[in-house]
């Protein structure tokens, strides 16, 4: 069934739904991302729509250095993202901490818990950047079909938080 | 009316092979409005089909139980439940006339929203639970008033029969209660500004939340098919009556891409009511309205 | 009424987005990535004390330095550059190796693939540039010596 794989591709590639979750961030990029939305930028016209639930997404965009309460959350978050996924740390207190790198209350870079594919970096990174990794992160996830990542961290079995 | 008629109005014309497109293109055509409303671009053209075949290839959460299993359901009886309406509306002129009465095509516009209802609840989430609530306040709120336009129509025409309510001449009641059908479509559609049960920010993906995947993929292809059912209702009911085929299906399309038209702007122009405010309005305002409409229609039967 | 006029203008004025991939114009005070001239640095660090993420990293050797930076760790604040120009201005230096052009950081896929580094060889000191070597007292940054005022 070639051809349903290519269309399976074209459809992951075009219709990348977001699920934004804020991992102790200072909210400067999340109002870039709600920036990326506004007509100026208009991410709808690659197809993205920014969902209620994890559940609905492929793509997580996580904001923030990971704070240590908010570790549990982010693998919680990323177990209930279904299907073939793909991980966007937007900023660069997600890819390196920033400026936070000494804080007593960080549990590391989000590499350390979440397979990371696209890092946008910029403090706050441009809306134009963010929707620019946005379609780096729907090509991944189009080439990626429905093999899982590789990853050398311990991803926790997947509990049904809700059955 | 054969078999054979039936089974191609029930899956060619208006019925499974034109109304899932019809779905897809009514989906887009409200979200590019809107887009267009405020300034953006909006998505592309085929879109809403990306969105459909993206979702048929996620996984599921496993489900276990009855509970599991109801989940699995509702989504499917949402979608045959709107498929079956979009097909049994009277859009062609009948040979022989359908048997199906007001009441089926009633009952199954009405199955969706509580497909919705118990799909909310049997998800378990407590975001299912208080979206459940919002959709089930919302659903007694405008089907008040939406049952009684329908049957001040009926009541007006002595008939409970599709085809003939479909090419009775046009009363003043008759427009009246297309009014109402109008005033109540955005509750149903879930559009603004009575999308309660949609709301994103205050309860995730309310009666959604835990649905993923192709149940996803059959819900959003059920909102839809009920774009398709309602604009379809009005546009029936709207239509003058042609002789030609063709001629009367192009009108039917035509008449419901005006009717998307017209709920697209409205809305782009509103925003969300609270649950009391969306309420308040059908149960003073419009209950009033449509009493008033079947009391007439009574009235002129009598009468006549 | 006046929802329904904009909602109109609109219309027909049609849409103002941006069609990916264009990007809106950068103004000429926007502080982008960190840009380092190897043959201005004289390798006094300045901006690593500076720096407030640790982007860049200074690591001292006999007769060179390396210098590296890391787009991704950075905050973009403009403080190794105001600390580059300061202690240049000090040294009586015109110019100075660090500055912040308008370019904006591109997205990347891997961990610290940004990263850029520079081994410098230290260059023997050059004399003042010709300034009247007389009345030169050692103030601070905010006396301008006559040749290179006005140079900033």
């Amino acid at each position: 069934m070639k051809l349903w794989k290519r269309l399976m591709c074209t459809a992951r590639r075009r219709s990348p739904w977001l699920f934004h979750m804020n991992s102790g961030s200072c909210n400067g990029c999340d109002i870039e991302i709600v920036a990326a939305l506004s007509p100026r930028y208009d991410a709808e016209q690659l197809g993205v729509r920014l969902e209620g639930s994890p559940r609905h997404a492929d793509i997580l965009c996580v904001t923030g250095p990971v704070t240590r309460k908010a570790v549990g959350a982010v693998k919680t978050v990323y177990d209930q993202v279904l299907g073939p996924k793909a991980v966007i740390a937007i900023g660069s207190c997600p890819a390196t901490t920033n400026v936070f790198i000494d804080s007593r209350t960080l549990d590391g870079p989000l590499d350390k818990h979440l397979p990371v594919d696209v890092f946008v970096p910029g403090c706050p990174p441009r809306p134009d950047a963010i929707i620019a990794g946005v379609a780096k992160a729907a090509e991944i996830l189009a080439e990626r079909g429905n093999n899982p990542p590789q990853t050398n961290v311990a991803i926790a079995a997947a509990e049904e938080v809700q059955q | 009316m054969t078999l054979l008629t039936a089974l191609a109005r029930l899956l060619i014309f208006p019925g499974l092979l034109f109304a899932v497109p019809a779905a897809w293109f009514f989906l887009w055509v409200e979200r590019k409005s809107v887009a267009l409303m405020q300034e953006r671009v909006g998505p592309p053209f085929m879109q809403p089909f990306f969105d459909f075949v993206k979702l048929l290839g996620k996984s599921t959460p496993p489900r276990s139980g009855i509970a599991g299993l109801l989940m699995r359901a509702w989504p499917l009886i949402a979608v045959s439940a709107a498929a079956g309406a979009v097909g049994l509306l009277p859009v062609l002129p009948s040979s022989g006339g359908f048997e199906g009465d007001l009441i089926l095509l009633l009952a199954l516009l009405e199955l969706p929203s509580i497909c919705i209802i118990a799909a909310g609840f049997s998800s378990r989430s407590i975001f299912g639970e208080i979206g459940s609530a919002r959709e089930a306040a919302l659903s007694v709120s405008y089907n008040i008033v939406f049952l009684l336009a329908i049957v001040s129509i009926a009541a007006s025409q002595h008939t409970f029969r599709l085809d003939a309510l479909a090419s009775a001449p046009s009363t003043p009641l008759h427009w009246l209660g297309i009014l109402a059908i109008l005033v109540c479509l955005p509750a149903k559609l879930h559009i603004n500004p009575f999308s309660l049960p949609n709301a994103e920010q205050e309860i995730y993906a309310g009666p959604m939340t835990e649905y993923a995947g192709p149940e996803l993929a059959m819900w959003e292809l059920s909102h839809g098919l009920e774009w398709v059912a309602g604009t379809g209702l009005v546009a029936t009911l709207v239509a003058p009556h042609v002789s030609s085929v063709w001629l009367a299906a192009m009108i039917f399309v035509a008449i419901s891409f005006a009717v998307v038209l017209l709920l697209s702007a409205l809305a782009a122009a509103t925003a969300r009511l609270a649950i009391d405010t969306t309420v308040r309005f059908y149960w003073q305002c419009t209950l009033i309205f449509a009493v008033l409409a079947v009391s007439s229609a009574l009235f002129m039967r009598f009468r006549s | 009424m006046n929802i329904l006029t904009m909602m109109w203008k609109n219309l027909l004025r049609g849409y103002q987005t941006l069609l990916f991939p264009a990007h809106p114009r950068v103004t000429p005070r926007f502080r982008g990535l960190v840009q380092f001239d190897p043959a201005l640095c004289t390798g006094c660090a300045v901006c690593r004390f500076r720096c407030t993420s640790r982007a860049i990293e200074f690591k001292a050797g006999k007769g060179e330095f390396t210098w590296s930076y890391n787009p991704g760790q950075c905050t973009f604040c403009g403080r190794c550059v105001e600390g580059c120009a300061e202690h240049a201005l000090k040294e009586g230096h015109t110019e100075h190796a660090l500055s912040q052009q308008e370019a904006v950081p591109p997205i990347y896929t891997m961990q610290g693939e940004l990263k850029k580094s520079y081994t410098v060889a230290r260059r023997p000191p050059t004399p003042k540039s010709a300034a009247p070597p007389a009345a030169v007292p050692p103030a601070g940054a905010a006396v301008p010596s006559p040749v290179t005022g006005g140079a900033q």
